[in-house]
């Protein structure tokens, strides 16, 4: 299983895909087969007017990024880990933080 | 005491109708290049490099602009504009960087121009702070103002920015170019650690070529001793032809000046830099007297008042403990006895180094025009300094400082600590660098254990690239990844002076949650092992060497 991500192209937050379309909040990311997450990949790559560097992040069986990946994409689906903006998103979804740190 | 009135007359450089004209254009062809990208009429790998050439970066979580602080000297005014762009553009906050520049983290491509323009009002930009050119010059902090400085550096820190800006020759070099210069007698600009180091003294200047932290950190050997101010120049461009002609195109981790200094050795590069130098039309290339005399002239000593009442002062110190402290840690010598340099800490307890929010920001501004000639400085310890306080404002000062947050008296103590952005900002990093500072500094709260621990520099780096100068740290921590955990290298020894040296790698890996408490008994250790309180920890590390403390470090608690 796979996540697909990008940042958008105006503004740069980072983006999750979750099956309809992109969505800010991780949580909400559609955990894709390998074969569906490759086509949209390369899909995406060509949309660069909505999306910049998409790219796929491997999921192992309890829905963490593999290990290598595990902390940057930890930060990058949880936002900053150091106050200004700490969990700001899963708070204001009213969630725990994605992926187990 | 009285409160002295002042009007704000920063001396810095001011732009003259070719450099406005200069940025203007800049801006307009990045506004149109922007409107192109927006559109769908260029590529992203087309648009890439020219945003990067106007400083900004996509990083992990959004678009990061970069702005250049000429040699960190900054007026209120362009401080104000910060504290604008960071609550009109931002997330009210903005970070201040080991090249005493300013970035902000979460920018919109679409705002870009429109934040371009706003500071080209106030004579700043972003060009050159990134890409294989020469980046912004640093200097000392306190360069006009330290009592033991022996010639001003700014005027030639902005000689050598006309020179360097859009040098067409030096655009495209083999990697980017870093120049420190410091006409003190005490290095606070780290300049052996950089490609360039500038050494300005009554002689003239002693130039080191070929330093540098990243991946094979080297510290700069001298090249030349007492070259004439006047063929800095050429001088210059010679080291920097000579590089450009042989420096390691093939491969980026073996592309910087150092690289080539290293594999011809420190004599060879000089020689052939001599060679250049000779066949070189100096004439051409070196500034002339007249306009070096005229950029000398927007570096005038601001008009400083008068008097010191030494008895008001001592009451407020016996009166309030917090102040006489903060005047011990955060006060400089002045080359004037009744003014001082002001550090204004942006490390207090458990926040990220290196950052101000807006108010915080508008708050400095108006400081500086009270009480600092309307002038700031931005140090590359990333705090922000008021080169020119008069000591009979010192106390109103540091009561409007601490009433915003910024009275935190730990400059250069364990809790002033260098990091860098790391993992939370940063899309190269291997692991987070602010976190750690913020447990370090929670762990060293305590005033008196900070004061009894005296000068001690940490510098924290997320990745290899060492912007947080982890390998001048006295104690240097660098994010490593293994297999997607962060873990974090420890290097004792370091400094980043006159005496630069490079730390070496001392035990084995850390976790984050183990750091704290391994520099706690290092420092508990070093307290133990020093032989006075004047000794500082470095000064005991060098006696007793390195290996009586790698134990310290991998002890259980
Ligand atoms: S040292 Fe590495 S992690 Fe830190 S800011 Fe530089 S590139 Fe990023």
């Amino acid at each position: 299983m796979k996540l697909l991500t990008a940042n958008r192209l105006t503004d740069g937050l980072t983006l999750w895909y979750s099956g309809s379309g992109w969505v800010e909040d991780a949580a909400e990311a559609t955990k894709l087969s390998d074969d569906d997450a490759d086509a949209l990949l390369i899909e995406w790559k060509l949309r660069e007017t909505e999306v910049v560097a998409p790219y796929l992040i491997p999921l192992t069986d309890t829905g963490n990024p593999v290990q290598r990946e595990h902390v940057r994409e930890f930060v990058r689906a949880n936002g900053p880990t150091i106050g200004q903006t700490t969990d700001a998103v899963a708070k204001e979804h009213g969630r725990t933080a994605i992926f187990e740190e | 005491m009285p409160a002295t009135t002042q009007a704000p007359t920063p001396t810095m450089y001011k732009y003259d109708a070719f450099d406005h004209a200069f940025v203007r254009d800049r801006n307009k062809e990045f506004a149109g290049q922007v409107a192109r990208r927006l559109a769908g009429e260029i590529t992203e790998d087309q648009f890439k490099p020219l945003r990067l050439m106007n400083g900004l970066y996509l990083q992990l979580h959004a678009y990061m602009l970069r702005i250049a602080v000429p040699y960190g000297v900054l007026s209120s005014k362009q401080m104000r504009k910060f504290a604008h762009i960071a609550r009109t553009y931002d997330r009210d906050f903005g970070h201040f960087t080991t090249r005493q520049n300013l970035q902000f983290n979460w920018i919109k491509l679409a705002d870009a121009p429109k934040i371009l323009e706003e500071l080209a009002e106030v004579e700043m930009h972003a060009l050159q702070t990134s890409g294989n050119c020469i980046r912004n010059t640093t200097t000392d902090q306190f360069a006009g103002a330290a009592r033991d400085e022996v010639a001003d550096p700014r005027p030639w820190a902005e000689v050598i920015r006309q020179w360097s800006s859009n040098h067409p020759e030096f655009t495209f070099l083999p990697r980017k170019f870093k120049i420190a210069i410091t006409g003190a007698t005490k290095d606070r600009a780290a300049i052996r650690v950089h490609d360039i180091g500038l050494h300005l003294k009554p002689s003239g200047f002693d130039v080191y070529v070929g330093g540098g932290m990243g991946r094979t950190p080297h510290v700069a050997p001298v090249i030349k001793r007492d070259l004439n101010p006047e063929q800095l120049l050429s001088y210059l461009e010679a080291c920097l032809r000579v590089y450009n002609r042989y420096g390691r195109r093939d491969n980026i981790y073996k592309a910087r000046i150092k690289i080539l200094v290293s594999a011809l050795g420190a004599e060879e590069y000089g020689r052939q830099v001599e060679e250049e130098w000779s066949r070189l039309d100096k004439a051409k290339v070196d500034a002339p007297a007249a306009e070096v005399n005229r950029i000398k002239s927007f570096f005038p000593d601001p008009a400083f008042v008068d008097g010191f009442d030494s008895a008001a002062f001592e009451r407020a110190r016996t009166a309030d403990a917090g102040f006489a402290r903060w005047v011990k840690n955060n006060t400089n010598p002045h080359k004037r006895d009744n003014h001082v340099s002001v550090t204004i800490s942006l490390k207090p307890t458990g926040l990220p180094p290196g950052d101000a929010s807006s108010a915080q920001m508008d708050v400095m501004a108006d400081v500086a025009d009270a009480y600092g000639y309307g002038e700031l400085r931005v140090s590359h310890e990333q705090n922000i300094i008021l080169p020119h306080v008069a000591k009979n404002d010192l106390y109103t000062l540091y009561e409007k400082l601490d009433a915003a947050g910024l009275g935190t008296a730990n400059a250069g103590k364990i809790t002033d600590m260098i990091a860098c952005p790391g993992l939370d900002y940063c899309s190269l990093a291997n692991a987070r660098s602010i976190p750690l500072a913020q447990d370090i500094s929670q762990r060293f709260e305590d005033a008196k254990l900070t004061d009894q621990i005296g000068d001690l520099q940490i510098k924290i780096s997320g990745c290899i690239n060492a912007c947080g100068h982890h390998h001048v740290g006295h104690i240097g921590i660098l994010g490593v990844d293994k297999q997607g955990i962060e873990f974090y290298q420890i290097l004792l020894g370091g400094r980043a002076d006159e005496k630069a040296a490079l730390g070496q790698i001392t035990g084995k890996g850390l976790s984050a949650e183990a750091v704290p408490a391994a520099i706690e008994r290092v420092v508990r250790l070093y307290l133990d092992l020093r032989t006075s309180e004047t000794e500082r920890f470095i000064d005991t590390l060098e006696r007793v060497g390195r290996d009586a403390f790698a134990e310290a470090l991998h002890e259980h608690a």
